[in-house]
């Protein structure tokens, strides 16, 4: 299976994707799934449309008021006993969590499932520290197995066969697994199991951050979160500087539409509020605490044309309707987050020239949207990065002059006539079956894999204006 | 390194530069958060046998088992039954202080090998570790529940003295008990309730609220469910009728 590196172009990369039968299927099975889950969840709760509105205002609102309900969650953190630590940069980041790891003598760490730590690389860093990081939820236990990265944001290895599990666990334990999911499941907690009870450090991402109160919310279904934050001596948890909310109140709403958008579920299995460190009469949990605050590039769209990207939930809905990723998949996407909403976070993160193709690997036509439990407008943000990939040159020449070209040629209705009379005569050779197929030379690269309508015999325009001949519109 | 200073300072910079472009407004909260809690629990003293009735059903799909005791005293019953079925012996639980009742005995009695967890903290690292090991051989986990949801089928625990977070954790068959007053009707009435948790001068407790919904679940081979990945494959939950606690 292949990772989609970034040495290949995102046009080979999304069609090597097409081309993998089993990517295809799985990738048909688990996105038909989750669009049904989802559309049940939401008919079954009346109130949800109006919650996801007042989750969206609360995002809003809580943005307008960032440094206020930062400085109040710093307060409420370390008014528990917990360290907070402010990242600008991954690099940043990664110094903080592998300082913790020196000072504190950890030799292992296990983490449960973070897109916040796949985004700043922590695990290549950790293990060049001499730290070993152990990937617990089940999904990104076979990923780090097989060396990848997670190609869906909720089903990390939803590219890969019971079979090719079992190959990775016979390879990783030295012994023969049956390609039996839950004979690999059990497998997994065994040796899972002993991990948690070994590890001196414990890390996390956020689901969200309650200001008021300085809690942590863990979100996950296999219980993995728990563990982490109950068993190693310290937890560290990195979160993105967006994930602050208000108040217990505010949380309330989040949770009553995070895991109905996900995967359809009234609640994930475990919501786990975190505050602080071990406290005083209690027998288990961590004796320090660290917040790692992450901006890498988020602070910026404060302001920036990007601010919506920053009420994201990471439910993964927009993935699961989208026409693009329902055939290439999160790994042609080639960056660690995958779909529309990952292209927007790759642009904020690492600037708009990284999405100059991927900006484009998206058809507008707003399922994301209408999925979206904050109702992001992703198209909108798409349509404008494509604007400044143009304005700032970093299309390539080709896609300029085309464009140039098919803007010339729209806003002059003499010249457009004359191209649709001219258009007709060319395509004649092509058409067959009712479409324009087989183009030769560059424009062969459309009609490779859509096929394209023919020019009608009579325009629109054509018959509008015999129409008004005959005083008949 | 950034400080502290710096990072907010450049949000304050960023913030400055745009007013929000959409619409915007944070969650009422309730002013008085305990009065609020007292008010959800008097409307809730009528008609709890409808909230329990949902909360079972909601407790059902997720795929919890349900039962119910007209007293403490019939819960080591239940569980003793519950271990039988599953051929588990060893049994950790909440301190009696912490169960509202010590069940220990009884427990014993219906030939369960019972490991209580001390009240509070201990002082001594190889103690811990050697108590740790033991809690980690358990087949049975024995809680209390500080809510119910009954719109999602969630049990609630706090951790703190007395309830290790553990409990709740390791063992593959998790078993609560809880009574009328932990009920809720709604994840918005769990969020009031929280606020009083959090109110200024409310009593002190751990430094984790878990909410368990269902036993622990992966789909993440081929979308196949299995259970009891990392947390617990079962969990039952038993509604005592008498009132467990003051």
């Amino acid at each position: 299976m292949n990772e989609g590196g970034l040495a290949t172009p995102f046009r080979e990369r999304a069609g090597r994707a097409m081309r993998d039968a089993f990517l295809q299927e799985a990738l048909t099975i688990a996105t038909r799934k989750f669009i049904g889950l989802r559309r049940e969840a939401f008919d079954d709760f009346p109130e949800g449309d109006a919650l996801r509105d007042r989750a969206r205002a609360i995002k809003e609102a809580t943005l307008q008021r960032l440094d206020h309900h930062l400085e109040r969650l710093v307060a409420s953190v370390e008014g528990r006993g917990g360290r907070v630590h402010y990242a600008t940069t991954p690099e940043e980041a990664r110094a903080i969590v592998l300082d913790i790891a020196r000072r504190t003598g950890a030799r292992m760490a296990v983490k449960s499932k973070s897109m916040a730590t796949e985004e700043i690389h922590l695990n290549e860093a950790l293990e060049a520290a001499g730290v070993t990081p152990v990937e617990t939820d089940l999904g990104e236990y076979i990923i780090q197995l097989a060396h990848e990265r997670p190609s869906h944001i909720i089903v990390p290895a939803i590219h890969k066969t019971k079979g090719q599990v079992a190959d990775l666990f016979t390879r990783a334990l030295k012994r023969r697994v049956e390609a039996d999911p839950e004979v690999l499941t059990r497998v997994a907690r065994l040796e899972l199991r002993e991990k948690f009870l070994q590890a001196d450090l414990g890390i996390t991402g956020a689901n969200f951050a309650v200001a008021e109160t300085g809690t942590v919310v863990l979100v996950t279904n296999e219980g993995n979160g728990r563990m982490v934050t109950s068993l190693p001596r310290v937890h560290v948890a990195i979160m993105g500087v967006e994930k602050v909310v208000p108040s217990m109140t505010d949380l309330m709403v989040f949770l009553a539409i995070l895991a109905r958008s996900a995967t359809g579920q009234k609640l994930s299995v475990y919501t786990t509020l975190v505050e602080g460190p071990r406290r005083a009469g209690e027998l288990e949990g961590p004796e320090e605490f660290h917040l790692v605050l992450l901006d890498h590039g988020r602070i910026a769209q404060i302001a920036g044309p990007l601010r919506e990207a920053l009420s994201c939930l990471r439910c993964g809905a927009c993935l699961n309707v989208c026409p693009v990723y329902q055939q290439i998949g999160g790994h042609a996407y080639g960056h660690t987050y995958p779909g529309p909403i990952g292209i927007l976070l790759t642009a904020m993160l690492q600037g708009p020239a990284s999405v100059k193709d991927l900006a484009h690997a998206s058809s507008l036509c707003g399922a994301c949207v209408d999925a979206c439990p904050v109702r992001i407008d992703i198209p909108r943000m798409l349509i404008g990065l494509r604007r400044e990939v143009n304005e700032r040159r970093i299309a390539s020449r080709r896609e300029r002059v085309a464009f140039v070209l098919l803007g010339a040629l729209l806003v002059r209705p003499v010249l457009y006539r004359l191209a649709v009379r001219l258009g007709r005569l060319v395509q004649r050779p092509f058409v067959r079956g009712g479409a324009v197929r087989d183009l030769p030379l560059v424009l062969g690269d459309w009609t490779r894999a859509r096929d394209l309508p023919p020019i009608a015999p009579r325009t629109f325009q054509e018959r509008w204006a015999t129409l008004e001949r005959e005083g008949r519109p | 390194m950034t400080t502290r200073a710096e990072f907010l300072a450049r949000i304050r910079a960023e913030m400055q530069k745009t007013q929000g472009l959409f619409a915007a407004s944070t969650a009422p909260r309730p002013a008085q958060p305990r009065a609020a809690v007292e008010a959800i629990r008097r409307e809730l003293a009528e008609r709890w046998p409808e909230t329990l009735e949902r909360f079972r059903r909601e407790f059902g799909r997720v795929g919890g088992v349900f039962h119910r005791a007209a007293a403490l005293a019939e819960v080591p019953h239940l569980v003793a039954g519950i271990a039988r079925e599953r051929e588990a012996h060893r049994l950790v639980a909440w301190h009696p202080a912490a169960l509202g009742g010590d069940l220990g005995p009884a427990l014993t009695a219906r030939g369960l090998d019972v490991l209580p967890m001390p009240p509070g903290e201990l002082a001594e690292a190889a103690e811990r570790q050697a108590l740790r090991a033991r809690i980690a051989e358990a087949e049975l986990g024995l809680t209390g529940v500080d809510l119910a949801i009954a719109e999602t089928g969630t049990l609630v625990v706090r951790s703190g003295a007395g309830r290790p977070r553990s409990t709740s954790l390791l063992p593959p068959y998790h078993v609560a008990v809880f009574d009328r007053g932990a009920l809720v009707e709604s994840l918005a009435q769990a969020g009031v309730v929280l606020e009083a948790w959090h109110a200024a001068g409310a009593p002190p407790a751990g430094a984790v609220v878990s909410f368990i919904t269902g036993p622990s679940r992966t789909a993440d081979i081929e979308l196949t469910l299995t259970r009891g990945v990392h947390g617990p494959r079962e969990v039952h939950a038993i509604f005592v009728d008498a009132e467990t606690r003051g």
